[in-house]
């Protein structure tokens, strides 16, 4: 018990920063679930976690009020962001992302009285991990009903094909654009998650390190379900720990290796529900060849290979 | 139905009036005029690179005219979005198979049946009890797509491990999800044997007799002369001829254009 107590003194803010890291790779996921490579989110972090240390060490609110309006700010950014990026194409968005990346950089060290300048902001209360999970719970329910409602059939068969699902009367714009909402609301929120988890922010904390972060989160446990995401959080934020206690020497080099394992390896990420299908597919044809051998010809005359391949067999 | 009966008719239920697509210097679609009469099944047929393809995409709105007008049911098309035409009642399947990676059979079905949703994206995603309804209605009607094609015994599958033929039939079941008046199939019966391409032409016939109208571009003579009503022959973008299907076949100049080229055929 002692030794559980002792585990969970050293590791539960690593657990709170999983949480964070979580909504920041939501963030992310949601635009990339619809089709678009976006940097955004880290622009609206940033927005969120001004808005949010604002709102505590200015105004003197509740943690809980300042994730809020942090949301609703994160999601005022994306609304209005949103109709000038769906004007570019895919690969373009990507770098005009990348570009309000460093220009929110700029913007926020200039603008002293809302951000500190380059001084940053202090933050004085940290949050609960009750409080983190709580958030994460709700954020994670609504992903979980998006996926399973037609916004969530429509956004994959945007993601996979947009002009095939444009002719289905699907209006790519209109997905894209309620994905952009969705990311910014959840980015902001994250970004009020680093506020109040850091309790220090400046233009640093919203720059190419969290950038780097939310990617390799992403990519580690896979865009094509909301729960890859939190998965990828959760191992990218805990590796270099783990990594600390275990080999120390190689604690640099640790993110930077599984990232390339993951990607070699699996492409698609941990979480990936087609992958999990396949296999299903995999199984069942298996134990239909072991039961019904040997096997009937079958309509599928346009793979002769096959079935030449099966008489030989 | 007889060519006369359709040659009675009123207005045709679309029609592509003067079109010009240029891309560049290239003149893919030139001068074309076509009218595809309401309730038949409608051949576009010409050589490989004759712009068939190009038509479809610009009646899917996919490209805009860059001359000449297109009409639906009473109303232009041209310069409207692929998702408004598709809304108007519009629906296609491809030349190269296009499902949707990762999804299964019924998922792309129920896709194809997204017009059909009858409720709200927010209302869906907030699960209230109509849009729940809604979706095992629309569950119900893909299920019964698939087995209008019989493929409702692969409707859990991932679409990606079924054979060829068997994805056409899937495009052809989601294409219809919507309840389209018209209905586009390029060259539905490529890579299909003979009795997988007759299957699909006895589907359309049933599709055209339940009131559906099919453009259906082919390369597939057998399957023009048994199954289009009446037809329209391009070649260099340009019309040949247009017509019912057993003229517009015999006619030489379609010959030297068709068999010229293709020497097999």
């Amino acid at each position: 018990m002692e030794m559980l107590l002792d585990f969970w003194a050293a590791y539960s803010s690593t657990v709170v920063f999983a949480m964070v890291n979580s909504f920041i790779a939501l963030s992310m996921y949601a635009v990339l679930s619809a089709g678009i490579l976006s940097f955004t989110t880290i622009v609206f972090a940033a927005i969120g976690g001004f808005m949010a240390a604002q709102m505590i060490a200015g105004a003197g609110l509740p943690i809980s009020v300042a994730i809020m309006g942090a949301g609703l700010a994160g999601l005022a950014a994306s609304v209005l962001l949103a109709p000038l990026f769906l004007r570019l194409e895919t690969h373009w968005m990507a770098l005009a992302s990348l570009a309000l990346v460093l220009i929110t950089r700029v913007v926020v060290l200039n603008a002293p009285a809302l951000t500190g300048g380059v001084n940053g902001m202090l933050v004085p209360v940290r949050v609960g991990v009750m409080e983190m999970a709580i958030w994460l719970a709700l954020v994670a329910l609504v992903f979980y009903r998006l996926h399973h409602s037609w916004y969530g059939l429509a956004t994959r068969a945007v993601r996979e094909d947009p002009s095939v699902a444009a002719t289905m009367g699907i209006s790519t714009w209109r997905i894209q654009f309620i994905a952009f909402a969705i990311s910014g609301a959840v980015g902001g929120i994250g970004g009020a998650g680093m506020a109040v988890t850091l309790q220090f922010i400046s233009a640093d904390t919203y720059f190419l390190g969290a950038a780097f972060t939310m990617i390799a989160s992403t990519v580690l446990g896979g865009s094509f379900h909301w729960f890859g995401p939190i998965v990828g959080a959760f191992i990218f934020t805990a590796l270099p720990t783990l990594m600390q206690s275990i080999v120390p020497s190689i604690q640099d080099v640790a993110k930077g290796v599984v990232l390339l394992v993951i990607m070699i390896y699996l492409p698609r990420g941990l979480v990936d529900p087609r992958a999990r299908k396949l296999r299903k597919a995999a199984r069942e044809r298996q134990t239909l060849r072991d039961h019904h051998a040997p096997l009937e010809p079958s309509h599928d005359t346009i793979l002769p290979g096959k079935t030449s391949k099966e008489a030989k067999a | 139905m007889t060519v006369s009966a359709h040659q009675d008719q009123g207005a045709p239920l679309h029609e592509l009036r003067n079109v010009m697509m240029r891309f560049g210097g290239v003149v893919a679609v030139d001068n074309l005029t076509m009218a595809i009469p309401k309730g038949s099944v409608h051949g576009l047929i010409g050589p490989n690179g004759a712009g068939k393809t190009t038509v479809i995409n610009l009646i899917t709105g996919m490209f805009f005219p860059t001359e000449g007008t297109i009409h639906f049911a009473g109303k232009r098309t041209d310069g409207k979005q692929p998702h408004e035409i598709a809304a108007l009642g519009i629906s296609r399947t491809y030349q190269n198979v296009r499902l949707f990676s990762g999804m299964s059979a019924l998922e792309q079905v129920m896709t194809g049946c997204y017009l059909n949703r009858d409720s709200s994206l927010f209302q869906s995603f907030l699960g209230m009890p109509i849009a729940r309804a809604n979706w095992r209605r629309v569950r119900e009607k893909a299920m019964h797509l698939l087995e209008r094609v019989s493929m409702a015994d692969r409707a859990d599958e991932l679409a990606e491990t079924l054979s060829y033929g068997e994805q056409r039939r899937i495009e052809i079941a989601r294409a219809l999800g919507s309840d389209p008046q018209l209905l586009l199939l390029d060259e539905p019966a490529a890579g299909m044997n003979q009795s997988e391409a007759r299957e699909i032409g006895k589907l359309v016939h049933e599709l055209c007799d339940a009131g559906l109208t099919v453009l259906m571009v082919e390369h597939n003579m057998s399957m023009v002369t048994e199954f289009c009503q009446s037809c329209t022959v391009i070649n260099f973008g340009r019309l040949l001829i247009t017509g019912d299907a057993a003229t517009c076949l015999a006619d030489p100049e379609v010959q030297a254009a068709y068999f010229g080229r293709k020497k097999h055929a």
